[in-house]
């Protein structure tokens, strides 16, 4: 059975700095994989490799396409939505603007209007402030603004580096909970990115732990939990 | 032992060039005629100016397109207070240098609110305005308006066997090289390091408690006195200066200067300076009518293929040196 | 009483012509993010092929369409081959393109044109507007076709899909292109598009202030006024900044002695720099609100 990402041998750099040597890991369909690690381990860089956002090298495939040589864009065309570090939202332009230019470059309006309201479903508090400039919302919202921002084009798979970040622990278990309801009610696999191991182990089925650059453990969730060593220097217990 | 032979032999190799040129160019009065000694003049007057934008835009990181104006202050500070009131020339110098400098704090106060574009746009503005305040009828009686002031040369103190161009020239060269070491200090000193780190993060340096403010404004004040002076020598130089001396034109040429120079890069004036002067007669050379265009087209050139301007070629030397085992 | 609103009048009128430069000016600052110090020179090349289209017997409304057409193609020309490149470079370097771009442009047209100064047509005509006395009919023309522009716009900007993506592209092109938004080819559109507003301006301008290649360089200043004064992210701004510089402008030159005929320049620079400095967003911009 192939997966729905793909990756072999990515190796990435920024200008002459390189950051990633040359990892593998996979994204299953309808799955949730996890990248763990601490700070400056290359979570967030092996994100935007995927996104064609930095130089990279290796083989990247989603859905069977190879995407390693396309640019932003295309690659965002093909159905992968990146939700990146620092949120990224429009902050001039207004909450339901913001959601707008998720769906700007899809041409079926109806589908769009109904994806519009399945998103205000999934987060009442934006249909609140529709009408507020995106600046103007606090953390919390700016990122659920981000996460259905990615959802309004319709991706097959979400890209989440550290959502939890400066978020309050209440806002946080209500955004894991509606990434739960997005994978299994949408289908929707998802490659997440986070500090918060624990939290993320806590919805992911497969996890990946990453140490400069390379991966240092990969496995199911579970196992990762069940590591003693893992365990005591990232979960500590 | 062979670090001290090393280490002098490093030294001598920076100071070798920087020495060379100051002494060839003292030597100049005696081989060049009136006219280059007036060339060389003006180049050097364009290397101060430009020295002082650098100061502002290099090590503080703002950004000026009007700095033709506070060369105009100058300018016209040191003709009125020579032409009108006797004062002599090495106390209208400095007077100009210090006139210019309050200009420039009021205008770095306001400045200080303004980042970028804005800044830029302003700065825009100040540039094509001033020609037209310097044509104020209110302040004719003073600026004499439109037709200008002539402005007498400084003339070689009684005994020296110099012409009004040669001892112009030193007064320039004196002053120039004054204005470098100035420039150098101020850069390596507290003062010039707070205000990199002002450039390179200001929200660092804030919460370091640099205080932005007063070096920003500091800043635009010593760039602007540079200019002054520097306008001030121009006015002697050139024995006239009217209000259409200083349009945009002037404040686009330092701009230009600085780039072609190389932001942060002290020594780049003076080819800024060489550039400034040398390429529109150049470029006139290859077409008259063309001549604008052909400047423009050599600047964006430069920008393209050699952005950093002449500054890219320093590190190559100090590369070299180091390598040497 | 009357010399009041005949000056209030006749600023509206002068106003009309830095509001069209204002748009011009707020258009490319959408578009890319930047102010454009060449628009004025590009408009007025642009204002010279047009007429030169005029002098080979081109009628002139066809002369026109087909200036704003090239002039779509200069901007974008402009932005694909010097602009694209500079993306990544310090603003320093930036304007000094931009200053290379307005001496090359100024030059070239000096070069082909010479600087005599020539007269251009208005399609409005010349006489008063409907027997009133304060108001000519090209100027009538003048307004009315700002107005239009601005308009359609403002149409462009809130209601059509490329608009919104280009406000978004602007606001944070990283972002865009994750949402599969070609920021490049948007940049161009924006060059094409300023650079075709440029050209319709200095068509409205041409027949008040003569052609001649040094035409925009006051002209220009008030622009940046009535830009800075509407605030530059918002197109009516643009129009309402620029009517009120003419007005200010106008008002203050009757009323204000000293001012007189001779300090405007300085009234549109101290106008920028109070603006800026009080109320950087202008009247009808908005406030970029950062919460940390």
């Amino acid at each position: 059975m192939s997966h729905l990402l793909e990756v072999r041998d990515l190796a990435a750099a920024y200008d002459r700095t390189r950051v990633l040597h040359g990892l593998s890991f996979d994204v299953a369909e309808r799955g949730i994989t996890t990248l763990l690690g601490a700070n400056g381990a290359g979570k967030t860089s092996t994100l935007r490799a995927i996104s064609g956002m930095l130089r990279r090298e290796g083989q990247i495939h989603f859905a069977g396409r190879p995407i390693g040589r396309l640019g932003t864009e295309d690659i965002a065309r093909l159905g992968i939505g990146h939700v990146p570090d620092g949120r990224g939202t429009f902050t001039r332009l207004t909450v339901e603007e913001n959601l707008q230019l998720g769906s700007v470059i899809r041409r079926d309006t109806d589908v769009i209007r109904q994806d519009m309201e399945r998103v205000y479903a999934y987060f009442p508090v934006l249909q609140q402030r529709r009408l507020q400039q995106a600046g103007t919302l606090s953390g919390g919202e700016q990122q659920m603004l981000a996460v259905a921002r990615a959802l309004m084009t319709r991706p097959r798979l979400l890209l989440l580096d550290e959502p939890s970040f400066g978020l309050a622990p209440r806002v946080v278990r209500e955004l894991f909970n509606i990434f739960r309801q997005l994978n299994q009610e949408e289908g929707i696999s998802l490659l997440l990115v986070e500090q918060n191991a624990a939290l993320a182990l806590s919805i992911a089925d497969s996890a990946y732990l990453l140490e400069t650059g390379r991966i240092v453990f990969a496995g199911t969730a579970e196992a990762v939990r069940q590591n003693d060593g893992i365990r005591r220097a990232y979960l500590g217990s | 032992m062979t670090t001290n032979l090393l280490s002098l032999r490093v030294a001598s190799q920076h100071l070798l060039a920087p020495v060379g040129i100051v002494l060839a160019s003292m030597a100049l009065p005696a081989i060049a005629n009136g006219f280059v000694l007036f060339q060389a003049t003006q180049v050097m007057v364009f290397a101060v100016a430009i020295l002082g934008l650098n100061l502002l835009v290099g090590f503080s990181g703002q950004l000026s397109l009007g700095h033709g104006a506070f060369f105009a202050i100058g300018a016209y500070v040191a003709a009125i207070l020579m032409g009108q009131y006797d004062v002599p020339y090495w106390l209208a110098l400095p007077a100009a240098g210090v006139v210019a400098f309050v200009f420039g704090l009021l205008f770095g106060l306001p400045a200080l609110r303004l980042e970028g574009v804005y800044l830029a746009l302003a700065t825009f503005s100040l540039a094509i305005a001033t020609p037209q305040i310097l044509k104020l009828s209110v302040l004719t009686p003073l600026t004499g308006g439109s037709p200008g002031i002539a402005v007498s040369k400084p003339q070689a103190p009684l005994g020296l066997p110099l012409t009004d161009d040669q001892w112009l020239y030193y007064i320039a060269l004196c002053v120039t090289g004054a204005q470098y070491l100035l420039a150098r200090n101020l850069v390596s000193s507290r003062s010039g390091l707070a205000m990199l780190a002002v450039k390179e993060d200001p929200v660092a340096a804030k919460a370091m408690g640099v205080n932005l403010s007063v070096y920003k404004t500091l800043a635009f004040g010593t760039s602007a006195a540079f200019n002054g002076i520097a306008g001030a020598l121009s006015a002697m130089a050139v024995q006239y200066i009217s209000p259409d001396s200083f349009t945009f034109y002037l404040s686009a040429s330092i701009l230009v200067g600085l780039v072609v120079g190389g932001v942060g890069w002290l020594p780049g004036a003076f080819f800024g300076a060489l550039f400034v002067l040398l390429v529109p007669n150049l470029a006139e050379g290859l077409s008259k009518g063309l001549s604008g265009a052909v400047y423009g087209a050599i600047l964006i050139a430069l920008i393209f293929f050699l952005p950093s301007g002449a500054s890219t070629f320093r590190s190559a030397s100090l590369l070299r040196t180091r390598r040497k085992p | 009483m009357e010399l009041f609103v005949q000056q209030l009048v006749a600023g509206l009128s002068t106003g009309t012509i830095y509001a069209c430069i204002a748009l011009a000016v707020v258009m490319i600052y959408q578009a890319i993010g930047h102010v454009n110090f060449a628009q004025g020179e590009m408009a007025m090349l642009s204002t010279f092929v047009a007429w030169q289209l005029m002098q080979l017997g081109v009628p002139y409304w066809l002369a026109f369409v087909l200036t704003v057409v090239l002039s779509f193609g200069m901007g974008l020309l402009i932005e694909r081959t010097l602009m694209r490149r500079l993306r990544h470079a310090p603003p320093l370097s930036q304007v000094a393109v931009f200053i290379g771009l307005l001496l090359m442009l100024n030059s070239a047209a000096g070069y082909a044109w010479n600087f005599t100064v020539k007269p251009f047509p208005t399609p409005f005509g010349t006489g008063p507007f409907l027997g009133a006395s304060w108001i000519s009919q090209h100027q009538a023309g003048m307004l009315a076709s700002t107005l239009a522009i601005l308009a359609a716009l403002v149409v462009f900007f809130r209601f059509t899909r490329v608009g919104l993506s280009m406000r978004g592209a602007t606001s944070h092109p990283v972002s865009a292109r994750l949402l599969g938004i070609r920021v490049q080819a948007l940049e161009g559109l924006g060059w094409g598009l300023a650079s075709a507003i440029g050209a319709v301006a200095g068509m409205l301008i041409a027949p008040i202030v003569f052609l001649e290649p040094n035409m925009m360089a006051g002209t220009l200043i008030y622009g940046f006024a009535g830009a800075v004064l509407g605030g530059l992210g918002s197109p009516a701004g643009a129009v309402l900044g620029g009517l009120l510089v003419g007005v200010l402008e106008n008002m203050a030159g009757t009323f204000i002695p000293v001012i007189g005929g001779e300090l405007k320049l300085t009234l549109a620079l101290v106008t920028i720099v109070l603006v800026l400095v009080i109320r950087p967003q202008g009247l009808l911009g908005r406030k970029l609100v950062h919460r940390v």
